[in-house]
């Protein structure tokens, strides 16, 4: 199988990754519960997952690094921590319903600062009327999971910081894939699956805390057990229940392999892979590719239309000859629609560092007998 | 033998003064804190040698870790808080 579903779920791991998660699941208790070996062993290895997130996204206090299930849930508890019915909320016009349905859900007043694909200036220009009209949050997205646009986060970070509005970003496209600041973004929550560019196992997640937050689920944390509400510390205060520690030392290990082998590095290898693609596509009659001019404002995912077919099918047709990616609205109907493709939906190609030019070749030849037909 | 437990908000925050500790060269283990001095209940501790609290302190306002409480043995097995 050529696998270019990575956007989703990186499914070629480092060996490393299966080998911890598996001996993990017969090795470690639960950190926090007890005072015996395999729970403090477990307690180890949360701590140095934690140090090693820490290290990658530059955040001074591993205790602000917390374990979540995935980054739908790290931004539920980040937009219901800093928003409430009415709150004004700037979003991009890239967002996921991670972000989209929470935000509807509190019946937040959603103003969206939209800006074409791959034109970072009016991504920003966008943002800053709107948030000169006036807001108490913003919430972006760092890369696109449609179209791997790539937002300019740090110039809206800065609009957001002159302004006093805090901006909760949703990094589930870019952990891993693009270097990721906490310290310099002064962000208040940046959220992030495990098991996307941080080649975790699925149900992993981190969430940085640069604001207090509010808890999304009670329960026991293994500390302050005599009180009945939930310790004012992080990271006990959102972490209530047992851990999922087969995930984490999968996913400590996956963080040791983005740190050994240097972000620039994925992002330089996952940029050539997709300038490739997108010359390979645009030679394909009928493809309409979405790859930006400027190879800096797209990172490894690339989405294309073939004219006069139905994405799901010759996603279905790719799959039926070993080629696996993503067709319809990739849960951002909201980045569709920005882009005029809400009705037709795309499909997505995705890479990781386990791809190779070799495989991008055989996916074109493969994707040109198909639309040929 | 005397040791200290200085006793830490959290498990992570225990992790960190015991991490911080190892890398100055001071022997430090994180232990769950005995009941009877653990506060609200259920918390963990650093465990220290006798010898070694007044550098252990000094490392810890330089690093930002500031204890929450610390103990020390007596010789009935019962802990006394030591004044900071």
């Amino acid at each position: 199988m050529i696998y270019l579903d990575s956007a989703a779920t990186t499914m070629q791991k480092p060996a490393a990754v299966a080998t911890a998660t598996a001996w993990a699941i017969n090795h470690l208790a639960s950190p926090g519960r007890g005072g015996h070996w395999p729970a403090m062993a477990a307690a180890e290895k949360a701590f140095a997952c934690r140090e090693e997130a820490a290290q990658l996204f530059h955040v001074k206090d591993p205790e602000r690094v917390v374990f979540t299930f995935n980054a739908t849930h790290g931004l539920n508890i980040a937009i219901k921590t800093l928003a409430s019915p009415g709150s004004r909320v700037v979003i991009s016009g890239y967002e996921h319903n991670a972000v989209t349905r929470p935000l509807h859900a509190l019946k937040a007043d959603i103003r969206v600062a939209r800006g074409p694909l791959f034109d970072q200036g009016a991504v920003l220009a966008a943002f800053r009327r709107e948030l000169d009209k006036g807001a108490d949050l913003a919430v972006c997205t760092h890369v696109s999971n449609v179209f791997g646009f790539i937002l300019p986060i740090e110039g809206i970070a800065a609009l957001c910081r002159v302004r006093g509005v805090p901006l909760i970003i949703d990094a589930s496209q870019s952990a891993g894939c693009v270097p990721v600041d906490f310290t310099g973004l002064g962000a208040a929550f940046i959220a992030m699956p495990g098991h996307k560019g941080l080649y975790g196992p699925q149900g992993t997640g981190l969430l940085l805390c640069g604001v207090d937050p509010a808890p999304l689920l009670e329960g026991g944390t293994g500390s302050e057990s005599r009180r009945q509400s939930m310790p004012d510390f992080l990271p006990d205060r959102l972490e209530a229940g047992t851990h999922n520690v087969a995930g984490i030392a999968g996913l400590l290990e996956g963080l040791r392999y983005v740190n050994n082998l240097g972000v620039e590095n994925i992002a330089a290898q996952e940029a050539g892979l997709i300038r490739s693609m997108g010359k390979g596509l645009r030679a394909i009659s009928g493809v309409t590719a979405f790859q930006a001019e400027d190879p800096a404002v797209q990172s490894g995912v690339l989405s294309f239309c073939v004219k006069g077919r139905d994405c799901e099918e010759v996603g279905e047709a790719l799959g039926g000859r070993g080629i696996a990616l993503r067709a319809g609205l990739h849960c951002a109907p909201l980045a569709h629609e920005t882009v005029g493709t809400l009705e037709t939906g795309a499909l997505r190609a995705s890479v990781s560092a386990f791809n190779t030019e070799r495989e991008i070749g055989q996916f074109l030849r493969t994707l040109g007998e198909i639309a040929g037909a | 033998m005397l040791y200290y437990l200085i006793v830490c908000r959290s498990l992570t925050y225990a992790q960190r003064t015991a991490a911080a500790l190892e890398r100055a060269g001071i022997t430090a283990r994180v232990l769950r804190s005995p009941k009877s001095i653990s506060g609200e209940g259920c918390s963990h501790s650093v465990k220290i040698s006798q010898r070694n609290l007044p550098d252990s302190l000094r490392i810890l306002q330089r690093v930002g870790l500031t204890p929450k409480r610390v103990y020390i043995t007596a010789g009935d097995g019962s802990y006394q808080e030591v004044a900071l």
